[in-house]
């Protein structure tokens, strides 16, 4: 949401999904696309940079992996807070991780509103015979939450370019838009962000007594 | 990382140009996706470029390897590995660049296309020695280096300095809530930035490089940080210190979780040691960026090589319950306090906006704390599950019940029925069925005594029944109960024989039965804490102090694990209260490492009230008392519970640390501060070490202040040690010079008080030791809290100077200030020898009065009479022989103080030994 003063803008993306829906993938297919693996200054595709520049607006990615473990759910907000965009990750041959992208958006619209751009990924395209998930309801239920929808198979390379780069135009946008209508909307982020900080002050200071 | 390198690519007059002046080239590479490299805008040392130095820096991926190879518009070979560019030359050495960044490009139309900001030109002929700043800061100096060699001097650091102090000064207590803190320092980091950028050279350079500013951002916050670390993570260790224990204690009870236990991939288990030895000095580091460096190698370590050479690419899934694990097994007391401060004092990324690296390892680690706070982790759901996998729930016991009496009726002879194993008495224990293994084990043991019974039978029957006496009874019972099964008494067939022979061949568990880790099921229960089992079982007749391979009993389990219930039951049935295991830790320790309120409660009340001693400062294998334990863990409440029952804070352990040391907070160090009774008593059982960790807490500004003036912690060491030794030769001149009030002076000693209350002690000699009425509390109040034992570099302490000098009346200040009156110089002398080789009548006697040890000997063997007899001290001799000294001791010579004192000839001192000597034959004829 900030801005350096030339104009970089920094974005921080998390990718959400249960385990296995190809989170890691997707990101590593984007990133491996000019890199190869022998070529990543981190050995780790839990965090990743990406810079961008479209039609001269530069723009730094941060793509943040998060664990898909059910039993690691609970560390959601931890993650996604301050977030710019969501890429939540589902397979197409599972019917269960599509419900779980479900309850990811509706937890994100819960915690964040309308701050934070939502794109929902089917992934594993390349399986198409053993698709569980009708295409309609998955569309639809995008459309519904106001959610990009992209098919992609990080196996293939189909559909990762274009969904990094959908997600990251309508950041832009997003944020260009809060920037100019006035201050109400910073203004409003601004509380948002005291609350946590004035929480903890006021345990602590409980607890000194 | 923070402070990689970063520069706007559009701005760049390379690219400018490139893409003005010859957009046919750029468009057409732009086209086919060709790569476009630029040199960073501080390695171009022209404006004016042509198109040979344009097509020299476009990539046309081969045809072969398009990752790696590559050849550029003028038709040279590049290849690219690990970041670098390197580019054939016709001669010499092939050239090499860095790739500092990549960044795609999208046009309007959203044709990609990708640059390469590169660190140096890919031409031969622009090869020019550039100092290269350096990108990435990895250190705190590094971070001193930048400021240094920026700015050209040290004006920059000695400005932050001041700042700092200044700050101190105004702040002299700092606020006791995150926020403010957080706040008060934000002010003061930028200050420090303020007054960095007022240097004109840093100035003029930061304009030309947005990079560089960055870079000086993080430095002065890291230097702040480092300055500040001490004073600054205090208070935030306080205000985190209920957060901190509680952390702890779900921490330690996690202790012995297992790689397995947290569904981490084999793969990773090699690196494992490797990363948590990194992970566990992250408190060593005083700056946020070194900290969180540290958090970055700890993970990068895991990403290592497997034994097929494959890159194990960490991912998110394994990420974190690894992650989890090492910090369980790190064994820092303070991970949240760390979390905090690398949370709330990281100021200059703030601009480069969330969720750049550092900030999500961060949030990595709050990640992995709040998941181990949340409970979600259970720790091994058995602790013993990685002695035996077990997958045992109640369905799975139920079927192998079931399989196991199926079994048992097709055939009896199965000597290895489910039911027979120990495994499976345990897993009835877990299952807290406490009536089957009742069942089970009694059944077991008659079976085992039975057995005993037919074998003493056996016996008898061989001696002809010679010795039988008492068993009779009973042998008559089993003998019959086994017989009867048979066939008759003689047979032979198959089935009788396997009945005898299973019977003993049977390995049923009984309740002192073992596994290979030597556990018995007493231990079993009371690690679960299954009380009404721990009953049973103790009913039953089970060992009760039965040790482990670990020689822990089940006392130590039940401490350990918590179950206050199974503790009490186990102590009322007499489990001995003070055992020790391999690690030399009590129950008592075992139950404050995991901060077991409740079972310490128990053991000190139970120890009370059944009139046993509890040892509450017995130390462990490493020196540590309890107390140790609770103060390092932050437990507060049980430290308050050991203290007001008679913990001693100043045991030191085998690292000389006591428990002030450990304390990481000031609620703890008040703790334990609120049980020494009066200050001087503590200073005077251990070293200085506890005076001087007081007066940081009390007055840590003023330390502070102190500590600026010296980095180097070692050197301040010291310089400590130097100002105390000149403070102790200060206070020695005094005395030498026999001024008695500056003596007092330098060692804190009130004089006057002194002066006063002598007068009314020897008008009282009366009033014992514990006396409380005015007189004495006024000498007591008299007593300085100075360590009156100090000794020089050859051992004298300041009752040897007044001694030798014949102070009496310092003499009796210092007694009374619990000076040693038999502290031994480095020649092994006591003041008394001192006094009587100078000839000192008062203070001997007043030596003497206060319990000196007129017997005492030197490293050459010579008591005070040898040394007064061989000065020919008339005026010693007389006050020494007045308190019996033991003329015959020899001295290393072999001779007597009367063979000194003749070959000396001193005719005075030879009559008066000889006078004495008559004197005690006179009264003890030998």
């Amino acid at each position: 949401m900030s801005s350096a003063p030339s104009g970089t803008n920094n974005f921080k993306v998390v990718l959400l999904g249960e385990g296995c829906v190809g989170k890691t993938s997707i990101l590593l297919r984007y990133i491996e696309d000019k890199f190869n693996d022998k070529h990543l200054t981190t050995l780790q595709a839990t965090f990743l940079n990406k810079k961008l520049n479209i039609n001269g607006k530069r723009i730094n990615l941060s793509i943040w992996d998060t664990a898909g473990q059910e039993k690691f759910h609970a560390l959601g907000p931890i993650y996604y807070r301050n977030s710019n965009g969501a890429i939540l990750v589902y397979d197409i041959t599972d019917e269960d991780s599509f419900g779980k992208v479900k309850n990811w958006v509706k937890e994100l619209k819960k915690m964040l509103g309308s701050d934070i751009v939502l794109v929902i990924a089917g992934n594993k395209i390349d399986l198409e015979h053993e698709r569980m998930v009708p295409l309609d309801e998955a569309e639809s239920y995008a459309e519904m939450v106001g959610a990009k929808h992209f098919y992609t198979s990080a196996k293939l390379n189909q559909g990762v370019e274009e969904l990094f780069l959908e997600l990251t135009r309508e950041m832009a946008e997003r944020f260009e838009k809060n920037s100019q209508t006035d201050n109400n909307k910073s203004a409003r982020v601004l509380v948002v962000d005291e609350d946590t900080p004035t929480q903890s002050s006021c345990c602590s200071g409980n607890r000194s007594n | 990382m923070e402070g990689a390198y970063d520069e706007i690519i559009s701005d760049n007059p390379f690219f400018i140009q490139l893409k003005n002046e010859y957009s046919n080239v750029f468009q057409h590479c732009i086209s086919q996706s060709w790569i476009i490299c630029v040199p960073r805008i501080g390695s171009l040392n022209t404006r004016v470029f042509t198109v040979e130095d344009f097509c020299a820096h476009v990539l046309v991926p081969s045809d072969e390897l398009p990752e790696t190879h590559y050849s550029t518009l003028t038709e040279k070979q590049v290849s690219v590995a690990n970041k670098v560019i390197t580019l054939e030359v016709t001669k010499g050495l092939p050239l090499q660049s860095h790739i500092l960044f990549e960044e795609t490009f999208y046009t309007e139309d959203y044709i990609k296309y990708k640059v390469w900001c590169v660190e140096s030109p890919l031409e031969p002929n622009a090869k020019l020695d550039n100092t290269v700043t350096k990108d990435c800061l990895l250190s705190i100096n590094d971070c001193i280096d930048l400021l240094w060699t920026q700015a050209a001097g040290r004006q920059v650091l000695d400005q932050i300095e001041q700042n700092i102090q200044s700050f101190i000064k105004k702040h002299s207590t700092l606020p006791t809530a995150i926020a403010p803190l957080r706040d008060a320092v934000s002010e003061l980091y930028t200050q420090c930035l303020q007054s960095t950028l007022q240097n004109r050279r840093l100035r003029e350079k930061c304009k030309t490089s947005k990079h560089l500013l960055e870079n000086i951002k993080l430095s002065v916050e890291s230097y702040m940080q480092h300055l500040l670390f001490d004073l600054l993570f205090k208070p935030i260790c306080t205000i985190c210190a209920y957060e901190d224990s509680h952390l702890n204690k779900k921490i330690r009870n996690m202790s012995d979780i297992q790689l397995r236990d947290l569904d981490i991939k084999k793969e990773l288990y090699h690196a494992v040691p490797k990363a948590k030895q990194i992970l566990s000095k992250i408190d060593t580091y005083n700056t946020v960026l070194e900290k969180v460096l540290c958090l970055k190698q700890a993970l990068n370590a895991i990403n290592k090589i497997d034994d097929s050479n494959n890159i194990v690419l960490l991912t998110a899934d394994d990420l974190l319950p690894v992650f989890v694990f090492l910090l369980i097994k790190s064994g820092l007391p303070n991970w949240y306090s760390q979390l905090k401060y690398m949370k709330e004092f990281r100021f200059s990324g703030v601009g480069k906006g969330d969720g750049d690296e550092s900030d999500f390892l961060i949030t990595t680690l709050e990640a992995v704390i709040e998941h181990i706070q949340s409970g979600a982790l259970a720790g091994p759901p058995n602790p013993e599950s990685y002695y035996y996998e077990s997958d045992l729930t109640e369905d799975n016991l139920n079927t192998s019940k079931r399989r196991g009496s199926l079994t048992e009726s097709i055939s009896t002879c199965d000597t290895n029925g489910r039911e027979e194993t120990l495994e499976y008495i345990f897993d009835l224990i877990k299952a807290n069925n406490s009536e089957q293994v009742q069942i089970l084990l009694e059944k077991n043991q008659k079976h085992l005594n039975s057995i005993q019974h037919e074998r003493n039978a056996l016996k008898f029957n061989a001696l002809d029944n010679m010795d039988n006496d008492d068993d009779d009874d009973d042998d008559d019972d089993s003998d019959t109960e086994i017989y009867q099964k048979l066939c008759h008494p003689l047979c032979n067939c198959k089935k009788c024989c396997s009945k005898i022979s299973k019977n003993l061949l049977k390995t049923s568990p009984t309740v002192s039965s073992r596994d290979s880790h030597g556990l018995t099921p007493l231990h079993v229960a009371s690690v679960h804490g299954k009380a009404s089992v721990v009953e049973i079982l103790i009913d039953i007749g089970a060992q009760i102090n039965a040790t482990d391979l670990n020689e822990c009993t089940p006392l130590h389990y039940a401490a350990s694990r918590g179950h206050q219930n199974a503790l009490l039951l186990l102590l009322h049935s007499g489990a001995s209260i003070n055992k020790e295991n391999i690690d030399k830790n009590t129950p008592l320790h075992m139950a404050v490492n995991n901060g077991h309120l409740n079972c310490v409660k128990a053991l000190i009340y139970f120890a009370e009230h059944g009139r046993k001693k509890l040892k509450i400062n017995c130390t462990n294998e490493v020196g540590n008392t309890p107390l140790h334990l609770a103060s390092k863990w932050g437990y507060e409440g049980i430290a308050k519970l050991l203290i007001e029952n008679g913990a001693e804070p100043s045991i030191q352990n085998r690292n000389n640390k006591t428990a002030f040391d450990y304390a990481h907070n000031l609620k703890i160090l008040q703790v334990l501060k609120s049980s020494t009774p009066s200050l001087y008593e503590y200073i005077h059982i251990t070293s200085t070490d506890i005076k001087t960790l007081n007066c940081k807490t009390d007055n840590p500004v003023t330390l502070k202040l102190n500590h600026l003036k010296i980095k180097n912690n070692e050197a301040n060491n010291a310089s400590k040690t130097v100002e105390n030794l000149k403070r102790i030769e200060r206070i020695l001149q005094a005395i030498s010079y026999g001024d008695v009030k500056l003596a007092c002076f330098y060692m804190n000693i009130n004089y006057e008080n002194y002066a006063n209350a002598k007068s009314t002690i020897n008008k009282n000699p009366s009033c014992h030791p514990l006396c409380e009425c005015q007189f004495c509390k006024k000498t007591h109040q008299t007593i300085s809290d100075f360590d009156v034992n100090f000794t020089d570099s050859n051992g004298f302490t300041a009752l040897h100077y007044a001694s030798r000098y014949g102070l009496d009346e310092l003499c009796n200040i210092l007694v009374l200030n619990k000076s040693n009156v038999n502290a031994c110089n480095k020649k092994g002398q006591t003041p008394l020898h001192l006094a009587a080789i100078n000839n000192k009548t008062v203070v001997i006697s007043c030596l003497l009065d206060n319990g000196a040890n007129i017997n005492a000997l030197d490293l050459s063997g010579n008591t005070p009479l040898h040394d007064a007899s061989e000065m020919g001290n008339i005026g010693a001799t007389k006050v020494l022989l007045n308190y019996g000294p033991n003329i015959t001791l020899l001295n290393g010579s072999q001779k007597s103080a009367i063979d000194v004192a003749k070959e000396k000839l001193h005719l005075t001192v030879i009559d008066l030994i000889e006078k004495y000597a008559n004197k005690i034959n006179i009264h003890n004829p030998v």
